[in-house]
This record gives structure tokens, sequence and C-alpha cells, in this order.
């Protein structure tokens, strides 16, 4: 639609009343320009209305494609992307509206522009530039769609050989040296089915290009390759040769711990690609091809390099017992918090009954439990390795040690289980927690103990002395995983109990060094409401009595 | 003539016949060859360069005011010490040294960086009793500890909330007041040289030792050569008298005009370094260090001097100190040698003995970059495309105002709060 915007006309008489048409319903209103000084001109400037504004929609300013990556704050298209108009909804008249955009098309862009107010901001988003570059070069035959980084920027620059995979046309910028990229190589599936040699040259840089620093040709490269790398690591870029004589991919990485920035060179095999009946070549660049970068390495995909702990967990060993509908989540949230190596033992096989409350479903009933965690696990976390025991625990205690094992957690439930676990740290004493869950997970508990710490007392096992309700004889409880009834909760319920295993768990792993934290158990205990829905007359324990009140609490005793 | 160690160095970079940039480029065909002969048109063609060079001059150099409220700074320090010292206030003497003493002070590419002073506080020794140096230095910070003042190698660093500027300040003591006997176990290889009442002793606090230093004795020699002309005289009376040539009038408001030569080769030529480190092109860990820039161009410009050279606009001068300059970096006995002018035995490139040669790399990696970056500007000959290319290699952006007569439109009623995300 177009509006009538003569009331503008007096305070604002850089806009042109005469409605031009665009594509895609779009009305748009041209703007005068002022006199620019050189270098800072742009051919045009618009105020652009959406079909079905203002119902619909949000007017905008778009400027000349020429002004594109020239002038901060534009996306691609040239659209300005400052605070403008609320949109609908908000109370605002169009008029209204349109004057939010106008004011900030003026107070926020155009003067501050004007008088180079503006002028870092190319560097604070360097990254949401970089993306333009990226797409205004990228094309369907290109070579190389992306480059994946799984280790720190090195502190030299230097050479080193990476993977092309096809047919996902991804280049991970490392190779099987480390175990991070066997990892991902694997999770990628038939999308990696061919791996190909590329060599990488890995660059540290100090600051993050802009349009004005980053190298637009091939010369400006090569300058930067040449004064960086060492030349006989220069000389083996530029005259490698594939096993068959042919030019190979060279990717060049500029990074630093912040931000990367990546390019193809020109002079690679031929584009081979899968289409419709067969294969068809695209010859090679001839010149540099922007890639973008993402960073597969666990400080930045577990913790976004927030998390120092992270570097400890990668070396850490946790030995799982149980894969049920605790153990399973648990392993999931302890493998996404960057625990590098996880054992997981469990005899049980998947089955219809499980699947409302585990984190495997119905594609993976009749498989192993653990064979099933440890697939998706592994395709879906490159920071985590997890190895399945499709067995139990007094079988695998028989076949293995605890020699390399960090930390022991047991969600099994099972009292046999508790035994041989004592057992066996008599021999390795290492940190052990026990979690398990009370009947429709009106509460759970995580007992953590240090090294030396036993869990039997006498021959007594000490479980149900530590749990929060009276159970009548009526509630029938059935360990999980014995026979024919299983106490009703749904996942959500379960949820509490495992985040709170999890977390313990994290804490005894992030800590497993220091051997002599006080023993402890952490329990969640619901309130009396939720124990009244579920059966009638439930009481708490004395120590419990707390929750009562409450829809639940988390509580901390000492071992006892 | 006698021969300076200066003029020395130049002969010797001449040996090795390093080509002008401009040598053969079509652009400086008419003045090469001598097809333009008179001054004043000779003049006008240069100074299609000149006025954009002097453009980024004039935008990387940071102007008097701001020097001023550091300066103001400075003194605040020097009252802070006077007050929390116990030495007499006429044994303390604080002066800029570096950059902002030479005038060379340059802008970082981001202009929201802050840029550093380098100030020098000299006690004289004979009026105290500090002969350790590390309890020198130590008292010295103690008196600064609430400017917020934290140790660094040999000066102690005053961050300076919310002011554009941080200062370095270096707690020294005159080399001529202490005895012969602690000069010689702090500096064997010290002798008498140009500058020597101006040389200090300075606190090098990983060896916790003395270690001789003359930034004023350089500041002197840098602004004493930058005082020698160079230029033929015809050329600056063209200059003076002809303020009517548009584009070879001097840009107004400008402390320094690219006729002080030395001084805009240091600042176009250092920014030209911290561009290549922004790029990439060097490593920021390895790049050239000023003082070693400084050294060289003021050598090359000295040796010019001294051996009696003349050129007839500063653009050529240009040229030939760009193309000198890496010729001047010496190597003696397989050692790299840039030589402190005014501390006998001081080798600012000493570092580059024991690197495996990445500093040299970098060194001669951007002396390139530079010459060719420069070849590229004296190529072309249209002025806006001239303009442009300079603010490319330098990282200068373009030119502001031009806004004034825009109007101002009033937003409607104040916006509601806009409702916040949650975390999801």
């Amino acid at each position: 639609m177009s509006l009538d915007l003569s009331f503008l006309c007096e305070e604002f008489p850089e806009l042109q009343l005469s409605a031009l048409h665009r594509g895609g319903g779009v009305t748009a209103y041209q703007l005068w320009l002022p006199s620019f000084q050189d270098g800072r001109e742009f051919k045009w400037a618009e105020l652009r209305l959406p079909k079905g504004f203002p119902e619909y929609g949000k007017a905008f300013i778009q400027l000349s494609p020429d002004s594109v990556l020239r002038i901060p704050h534009l996306d691609r298209a040239g659209v300005l992307c400052i605070e403008g108009d609320p949109g609908p909804g908000l109370g605002y008249s169009p008029e209204d509206r349109i004057k939010f955009v106008l004011h900030g098309y003026m107070e926020q862009f155009l003067k501050p522009w004007l008088n180079g107010d503006l002028d870092g901001d190319f560097e604070n988003e360097a990254l949401n530039y970089w993306a333009i570059e990226v797409a205004k070069s990228r094309s369907n035959t290109d070579a190389v769609r992306g480059v994946w980084t799984v280790d720190s920027p090195p502190t030299k620059a230097r050479v080193r050989s990476g993977l092309l995979l096809i047919p996902n046309r991804v280049i991970i910028a490392a190779d099987e040296k480390l175990r991070i990229t066997n990892r991902l190589v694997q999770s990628m599936g038939p999308a990696a089915k061919q791996r190909v040699r590329v060599l990488v040259a890995d660059i540290p840089i100090s600051h993050a290009f802009t349009p004005s620093t980053w190298p637009r040709s091939m010369s400006d490269l090569e300058r930067i390759l040449q004064g960086r790398l060492p030349s006989g690591e220069y000389s083996r870029l530029q005259h490698s040769r594939s096993r068959r004589g042919r030019g190979i991919y060279r990717v060049v990485l500029l990074r630093n711990t912040e931000v990367a920035f990546a390019y193809l060179l020109p002079g690679g095999p031929p584009t081979v690609l899968d289409v419709y009946r067969g294969k068809k070549a695209s010859p090679s660049l001839h010149k540099p091809l922007p890639l973008m970068t993402s960073r597969l390495d666990p400080d930045w995909t577990v913790g976004r390099d927030q998390h120092p702990e992270i570097s400890g967990r990668q070396a850490k060993h946790v030995l799982v017992l149980g894969c049920g509908a605790l153990g399973s989540p648990v392993v999931d949230h302890i493998a996404k918090a960057g625990v590098g190596r996880i054992s997981v033992v469990d005899a049980d096989t998947m089955s219809s009954a499980n699947i409302g409350r585990h984190l495997l479903g119905a594609d993976s009933i009749g498989q192993n439990k653990v064979d099933a965690i440890a697939q998706r696990i592994n395709s879906a976390y490159p920071a985590t390795e997890v190895t399945p025991y499709a067995m139990s625990t007094a079988d695998w205690l028989k076949k293995n040690t605890l020699v390399d094992v960090d930390v022991v957690i047991d969600l099994t439930g099972e009292p046999d289980v508790r035994v041989q676990i004592e057992q066996v740290r008599l021999s390795y004493p290492r940190p052990l927690l026990i979690g398990w869950m009370e009947p429709y997970v009106a509460a759970a508990h995580a007992c953590m103990l240090a090294a030396g710490h036993k869990w039997l007392k006498g021959a007594q096992d000490p479980l149900s002395c530590l749990e929060a309700v009276v159970w009548p004889n009526e509630v029938i409880r059935q360990e999980p995983g014995c026979s024919s009834r299983f106490q009703s909760y749904t996942a959500a319920a379960a949820e509490h109990a495992v985040a709170l295993v999890a977390e313990c768990a994290l804490e005894m792993i992030d800590n497993s060094v220091a051997v002599t934290f006080d023993s402890t158990v952490r329990s969640w205990v619901r309130g009396q409401r939720f124990l009244d829905k579920h059966w009638p007359g439930l009481t708490h324990k004395e120590w419990a009595k707390a929750a009562c009140v409450h829809d639940g609490l988390i509580l901390n005793r000492q071992f006892p | 003539m006698s021969t300076t160690k200066s003029a020395e160095l130049v002969k010797h970079a001449e040996l090795e016949y390093p080509t002008r940039l401009t040598k053969s480029l079509e652009s400086f065909a008419a003045l090469r060859e001598g097809y333009i002969t008179d001054a004043r048109d000779r003049l006008i063609e240069y100074g299609l360069w000149a006025k954009a060079l002097s453009e980024a001059n004039s935008h990387i150099a940071v102007d008097e005011e701001e020097i001023r409220a550091a300066a103001d700074a400075y003194e605040e320090v020097a009252n802070y010490l006077a007050s929390n010292l116990s030495w007499p206030l006429k044994s303390i003497s604080i002066m800029t040294q570096g950059s902002v003493s030479t005038k060379t002070l340059i802008r970082s590419p981001n202009g929201s960086e802050k840029f550093d002073i380098d100030a020098v506080c000299k006690i004289d020794i004979s009026h105290i009793e500090a002969d350790d140096p590390m309890s020198f230095f130590e008292s010295i910070g103690q008196a600064l500890k609430e400017l917020e003042a934290q140790a660094k190698r040999r000066c102690w660093y005053i961050p300076f909330t919310g002011q554009r500027f941080y200062l370095e300040f270096t707690p020294s003591i005159p080399l001529n007041t202490i005895t012969a006997q602690t000069l010689s176990s702090m500096a064997p290889r010290y002798s008498a040289s140009r500058y020597e009442e101006t040389a200090l002793a300075v606190v090098d606090t990983p060896t916790k030792s003395w270690k001789t230093s003359n930034s004023a004795g350089m500041s002197k020699w840098v602004n004493d050569t930058a005082e020698r002309r160079l230029i033929r005289s015809i050329v600056m009376e063209a200059y003076a008298n002809d303020r009517a040539v548009a584009s070879v009038a001097p840009v107004p408001d400008q402390t320094v005009e690219i006729t002080d030569t030395l001084r805009v080769a240091i600042r176009l030529f250092k920014r030209h370094r911290d561009m290549c480190a922004r790029r990439g092109v060097i490593d920021a860990a390895t790049k050239p260090i000023s003082v070693i820039i400084v050294t060289l161009l003021t050598s090359c410009y000295e040796g010019l001097a001294d051996l009696g050279r003349s050129f007839e606009h500063p653009i050529e001068l240009l040229d030939e100190l760009a193309t000198l300059m890496p010729h001047l970096v010496l190597k003696l006995d397989g050692k790299y040698r840039v030589d402190n002018p005014t501390v006998e035995g001081e080798n600012f490139a000493e570092k580059w003995n024991d690197d495996d040669g990445e500093r040299y790399k970098s060194f001669m990696t951007w002396t390139n970059a530079l010459s060719a970056d420069l070849q590229t500007i004296l190529a072309l000959k249209d002025p806006s495309a001239i303009s442009r290319r300079v603010r490319e290699v330098f990282g200068i952006p373009a030119p502001t105002g031009g806004g004034n007569g825009l109007t101002t439109i009033q937003p409607p009623a104040p916006r509601a709060t806009p409702a916040s995300r949650g975390l999801a």
C-alpha cells in the first residue's frame, strides 16, 4: 500500500512523496541525500514498506548495493540494521512507526556515518560482515562449503594437513592424528564417505579482519603466506601435488581465539559433484573463495569458552554402570559437559516399555541399550568418546579393572552391584557416586563417596535408610529391570533426578583429584502435594520434612 | 667532508644499488625525465601525492590538545611522587620520552584504542641514597600506588581509566651522577657518545640491575635531525610564496606538514607497519619495533644531510627514505645491528639475533610491502584515485563532515520498554 506521507513534508523534507513500486509488493519512497565527502557516498536510500504494511511486516530503510560492506550496519541486501519500526501490535500508528524509522536512519545512522562515528563498527561484528562476503562469493559448484577447526590457533604460522569430506564438502583443519578428527568423520557417516587430503596454512592473527583489512585478492593472500610461513612450509604449500600428480586443495585459515576466516585457494582439482544420473565436473577456481568456519573444539562446543574446567574433563575417564531411565540421560549430560571418555556398562536391550522414559526411542528397540547410546553420543558430541559394554557389572569387573578410571557412577539401583563395587574399590580406591530414585520419583538421591570411603555399614546396605519417604508395604517396589511392574512416573518428573545426579557427577569429576572431599548425600525431595497426588497418606521422614510445603527441595546431608 | 656514521650507513646502503620506487613508474616519467621544467609546474605535479599523504599524516597524528591533556596527567603524577616520596622535590624531574617528545606519536588503526604516553622520571641520585636498583624501582611504584600503577619490565604502567591514553613511567637516575664503580658494573660497553649528558640509568627488573638508556638523547637526535633541510630552497620558496596553488597549499591547522619529511615518514611508516600486523602480513609479536624504524629513518635522513644531498620535493625524499631504509640494517659478524646512536653499544636489533630470523623476516616482509604499496600510490595520477588508495594502504577512514544541513526529526512518543528476551 502507499500511505499519505505528506504530514512528514515539513518535518522531514528529505522524503520524496511519490511512491515507487519494487518487487514483492514493496512500496518505496526515495530519500534525498546530502552532499558527501569523498568515500562516504552511496547512490540511493529508500524508505520501504513491505507488502501488507502496516498490518504485517515492518518498515525499513534500504541503501544502494554499492554501500554493502563499505558502510557498517547494512545486511547483504543493503537493509539498514538499526532500531526502527517497532512493528504492528504495540499500539503505534503507521505514521509514528515511519517516524521511528526515519529518526533512526537520521540520528543513528546517517549523521554518525558522515561524522565518522561508525568507522570502527565493522570490527565489533566482524563475522557478520564476513558472512556477507562469503555469501556473495558462494556458488553451487564450490569444492568446499566450510572449514571446521578442532583445536586452538597455533602460536606460529604453519602448514598442516587436513581432510576434505565428500559429499559434505566440509574441510576439517586437522588430520587423523587428533582423535577428534576421527570422531567427527565417523559422526558424519555417509556425508563423509570420501576423505581427501588437503593442505591448510594455519596462521594466527592478532585482530579480527574487516572489509578494509581482509585479503581481497590472491596477491593479498600471497603476501600473508610469504610473510608468515617459514620458507620451507611456504614452498611445500606452493608445490604440493596429490599422489596422482594433480594439484590438491589448499586452504588458508586465519584465526585467533575469537574469530576465524578461511579461503580456498585457486588451483585445486576440479569439483566433481553428484548430479542427476551421474557426475559433473566444474573447473577449479580462478580466485580465492572466502569460507565460513566453525569451531568444533570442546572448549567451544561444550562451554562456549566460558568453562576452563573442560580441559580437565577432557582428560577424565568415567565408568557408568546402568543405562536405564536414569543412567541414559545422565550419560548424555556428562557427555554434553565435555567428559573425554565414558565407559557404559548395561546388559539390557531396549524394549517398547522403555520408550516413555529412556533417552532412546522406538528406533532402538531390540538393540543393546549401551550400543545405541554409544552410537548416538559418539555421533552427536565429538568431544566425548563412549565405549559400550553390553554385559553385567559382574562380567565387566571380571575382564577390567578401575586402574584407568577416574570416577565410578552406579545408576543401576542394584544391591548386588553396590556390593561388587565395594569390593573392587578396596583395591582401586576411586570416588563413587550412587544415584537412585524413590517410587514416583517422589525423591532422588546422589550419594557422593570420596575415594577411600566405604558404602556398606558392616554388612548393612544403607540405601533404604537414606530415603526420604516412608513407603507403606502396599506400594510395590520393584527395582527397574527385574520383573513385571514398574512404578509409574513421567520422564519430566525423572528429569529432576537426572539433573541432580548429573550435576553431582560433574562436581565429582571436576574434583576427583582432591581425594579428601567429605562424602555427602544430595537429595531431591518432592513436597506433600506431590505425595498426596500419588498415594494417600504418604509422609516424609523426619530429615526430609522441610520439603513438605514446597513442590520440591534439594537437601544436602553428610554421608553417615 | 668528514664522514659521519650516518653518512657511512647511507653510502653502505647505496652500494647495494637499491632502485627508487618511482624508477620505472609511467606516472613519474614527466618528472623523472625532466619534461616538466618549470619549478611551479613540477611542484603541482608532486602535489598530487603530497596532498593525499599529508591528509593521511594529519589523520594519524595525535593532536596537541590530546597531548596537553596527557601532559597535565603526568604533572599530576609528578606531584603525587613529590608528596609521597621522602626525596626533595628538586631531585625529581619528569619529562616525556619516545614518540611524544619527537612529535611522532600515532593513533592505533582502531581509533578507540588508547595511545601511550611515555614519560621518564629522573631522580638525581646525588641527593638520595637508593643505590639498590630494585628498592629504588619499588619505592617509585609504592609512591604511585594510588594511581593503580602496575610494574612492567622497566617502567610503571598507569592505566588512567577514562582517558584516551595511558602512561608508562620509567624511573631513572642520570648516568653522570653515579660512581664509576657502579657504572662499570652496569654497562661495561658504555662509552661517551654525542648525547652523553642526557644518558640515564634505568632499572631492568628481570635482571634486577641498572641498564643505560638515553631517551632524551634519542629525542634530541630526532628533533635536531628533523630540522635539517634536505629540500632545495627553490621548492621551499615556491611553497611559501605561492599559496594560491590550491593543490600544494599546506593544509591549515596541521602542526607538522609534509615538508617536515622525517617525522611524516616516521608516522606513515609506523602506521603502515601497524596495518600490516592488522592484515596478518606480519606477526604482531615480531613486528619491527618503533625505535628501529625511527633510528633507521633518522640515520638515513641524517646521512643524506651529512652527504650534502638535496631533493626537490618531500615526495622525492620519501621515495629515497623508503628505498634506502631496509639497506641500513647492518649485518656484522653474522649479527644484525641497528645501533642506538645515543648510547654506545646498544643494539636495538639485539633480539633479531636469537629468534631464528623471525624478526628480520618480519622487517623485510614489512619493508617489501611498504615499497609495493607506496608504488601503487605513486603509480596513480588521478587525485581522487590517489586519495582512495592512500586511505586503503594506511587504513584511514574517509574524510568526515557534510551532514550539517540535515534535518532533525523528533521521534514520536517515548517508546514502550521493549519486551526482553528469555533465555532459550
